[in-house]
């Protein structure tokens, strides 16, 4: 019995409207928390004692490096769900994740090279983290690679389902780089056990960058991916009705 | 076969398949596969004159001297148990700190020196504002007796190595 | 099919029938062994021909050669079966799937995989590496050439039918691909230093293994996907 809600989800007019009423409890946190974080970050946070105002380029990089690696995740989660339980809901999930991902690994990449520059005396470095990173970004055009291949939808996401499921192993060496080959990238400074390394008043704005770009994310995963599920039922029965009611 | 044996079969195969690739791992990170060489290894001769590496470490307090009108620019480069000498003529960059960590490009000439052709600052995962950094550094040189940057480059340490609880 | 045959005489019946048919086709198997010799010889052309600067470039050209090579040769893993319909013949004989494209895969490696390894190291002498570095750089080709075709059977079998398939093959095993050729030119840059390259060999040799232990699985879930 607990498990309907779990069919109830995955039945693509339910998921569409319940994804329809969901979007804004994500998108106006996101733009109240993205505003906040970032006056915050660039106008009330102290210029750091290394690297002075440059600093600030963390409230940007630190996000969208931690959403490319989440979204990556979740999309190998859900491509998993629907390869393993046959929701198609989950696969238009997955599909809506990939372009998103590849935008903020593409954003990590550009600022991190910015922030490269002034700090370490390059642009890049075929260091761990970054090379992992940008493998990370072929994953990324390799999937949406592979699904604008194939032309039948059902075929598509279960190709592609195998793909972001063997791209997964790249995360963990994404995470771990860093300790691993004593890089030149610093190490994390919020995510870890014990004392962050930052002030109070540099760490909660960074704090509302992250979960503000989390929140822009799933906003946008779902307004993506009802734009995807209408697309995969076009045929059918309530897309007329919905498009009745709108 | 049955589909039970089979299945177990698979699971035997993977369990099996999975903990050879990760012993061997284990064996490949004890032999250090490492993205730098640091001083020790160097002072042990585990890399020959003349062949391009990267070396890691912390730069010495007190140690960088500058050549007058040139960008001429020497330290040491150390990990705390072994130093090595260091040369460069370009551009430091901003970040490049006594104390601080670094990462260089270059080989090792006839006389042991690390002829740098490209000089990276590593910086660490402490962010702080300069005040509070101000009053820290006074407040342990004042415990440490004056002890001037010795503090600074001890803090710094704990940073550069590749710190064992910074994962998630 | 009268008689059940086991999976162990299946896969060694599918590696002889693989085995005779290259014979029969010797292009196919020759091709990327005459394309990895071409690409060796423009980096002297292209770079600077100073041996002592070859040397330098040696285990990039290696691998990068190496690479393009074996996803070229990719192209042929599957392509003839899957028009004649073998391969669906294979996904529903009853035997695991798995099995029996490692077997086509091992064969695989045989035909364009172990030439590179053979003609690989004299290559690299080619390039200034010395001769007491040929033994060191055949080993790390060995265990790297396995992995890379272990991995590209994987996308082989995902793009199996597509059009396009080439470009998308490389795309898509190009970043899987990445950690063997970073590890496989630092060996081979270690061997050719006449060093000890245990460490590498050992990384090279766990992503080895583990691609052998899961890319099948892999493959064969995506060659089901491609027969559908």
């Amino acid at each position: 019995m607990a498990w309907i809600w779990f069919h109830k989800l995955g039945s693509p007019p339910h998921f569409y409207r319940l994804a329809g009423r969901m979007t804004p409890w994500f998108a106006w946190p996101a733009l109240l928390l993205c505003l906040g974080g970032l006056y915050g970050g660039l106008v009330s946070a102290p210029a750091d004692y290394q690297q002075g105002e440059g600093f600030r380029i963390i409230y940007v990089h630190a996000p969208a490096a931690w959403l490319s690696v989440m979204i990556y995740s979740a999309m190998a989660v859900y491509a998993a769900v629907g390869r393993i339980w046959r929701i198609n809901v989950c696969h238009a999930l997955a599909a809506s994740c990939a372009g998103i991902g590849a935008s903020f690994t593409l954003v990590a990449l550009v600022t991190g090279s910015l922030w490269g520059r002034p700090m370490w005396g390059t642009y890049w470095e075929w260091d761990p983290r970054l090379t992992s990173e940008l493998v990370l970004l072929f994953l990324y055009l390799g999937y949406m690679g592979l699904r604008s291949a194939i032309d039948d939808t059902a075929r598509a996401d279960r190709a592609s389902a195998v793909l972001a499921i063997v791209g997964a192993v790249n995360v963990p060496i994404i995470h771990y780089s860093v300790t691993w080959w004593n890089s030149l990238h610093q190490a994390p400074s919020v995510m870890k056990f014990g004392k962050s390394s930052m002030p109070a008043s540099m760490l909660i704005p960074l704090l509302m960058m992250l979960l503000g770009f989390t929140l822009f994310f799933v906003a946008i995963m779902l307004v993506r991916a009802r734009g995807e599920v209408l697309r995969r039922e076009r045929g059918a029965q309530w897309v007329a009705e919905a498009a009745v009611e709108a | 076969m049955t589909p039970r044996q089979r299945r177990m079969t698979l699971v035997a195969v993977i369990v099996v398949g999975v903990s050879i690739a990760s012993a061997l791992a284990l064996r490949a990170f004890r032999d250090n596969v490492m993205f730098y060489f640091d001083p020790t290894k160097v002072a042990a001769g585990e890399v020959k004159r003349g062949q391009r590496f990267r070396l890691g470490g912390m730069v010495v307090q007190g140690s960088l001297t500058r050549t007058p009108g040139t960008l001429n620019v020497s330290f040491a480069v150390t990990d705390f148990k072994n130093s090595v000498p260091v040369k460069y003529d370009q551009v430091l960059p901003d970040l490049f700190r006594e104390g601080a960590g670094m990462v260089a490009y270059g080989r090792l000439d006839a006389s042991g020196t690390f002829v740098a052709d490209e000089v990276l600052a590593k910086h660490d995962e402490k962010y702080m504002p300069p005040e509070l950094a101000r009053s820290l550094k006074a407040g342990q040189a004042a415990a440490a007796g004056g002890a001037g940057g010795a503090p600074a480059a001890a803090g710094a340490a704990a940073a550069a190595t590749p710190s064992t609880g910074g994962t998630q | 099919m009268s008689t059940p045959v086991s999976a162990a005489r299946a896969g060694w019946l599918l590696m002889r029938r693989d085995l005779r048919l290259a014979m029969r086709r010797p292009g196919e198997w020759l091709q990327p062994l005459g394309f990895f010799l071409v690409v060796m010889t423009l980096f002297p052309l292209a770079g600077n021909p100073q041996l002592s600067r070859l040397r330098d470039m040696a285990p990039a050209a290696l691998w990068v050669a190496a690479l393009l090579s074996s996803l070229l040769a990719l192209e042929f893993l599957f392509r003839e079966d899957g028009q004649d319909g073998t391969l669906e013949q294979l996904a529903v004989s009853g035997l695991p799937l798995s099995w029996l494209l490692l077997a086509k895969t091992c064969v695989h490696w045989l035909l364009t995989g172990l030439p590179l390894v053979l003609v690989g190291p004299l290559a690299a002498t080619a390039l200034g590496a010395p001769y007491a570095s040929i033994p060191g750089v055949l080993v790390v080709l060995l265990v790297g050439s396995l992995a890379l075709s272990l991995i590209g059977a994987v996308g082989a079998a995902l793009t199996l039918g597509l059009r396009r398939g080439g470009v998308l093959l490389a795309l898509l095993v190009l970043p899987l691909a990445v950690p063997v050729l970073i590890f496989g030119a630092r060996a081979s840059a270690l061997a050719i230093a006449l060093e000890p390259m245990a460490g590498s060999i050992y990384l090279l040799g766990s992503i080895a293994v583990l691609s052998a232990t899961l890319a099948p699985l892999a493959a064969a879930a995506a060659m089901r996907i491609s027969l559908e």
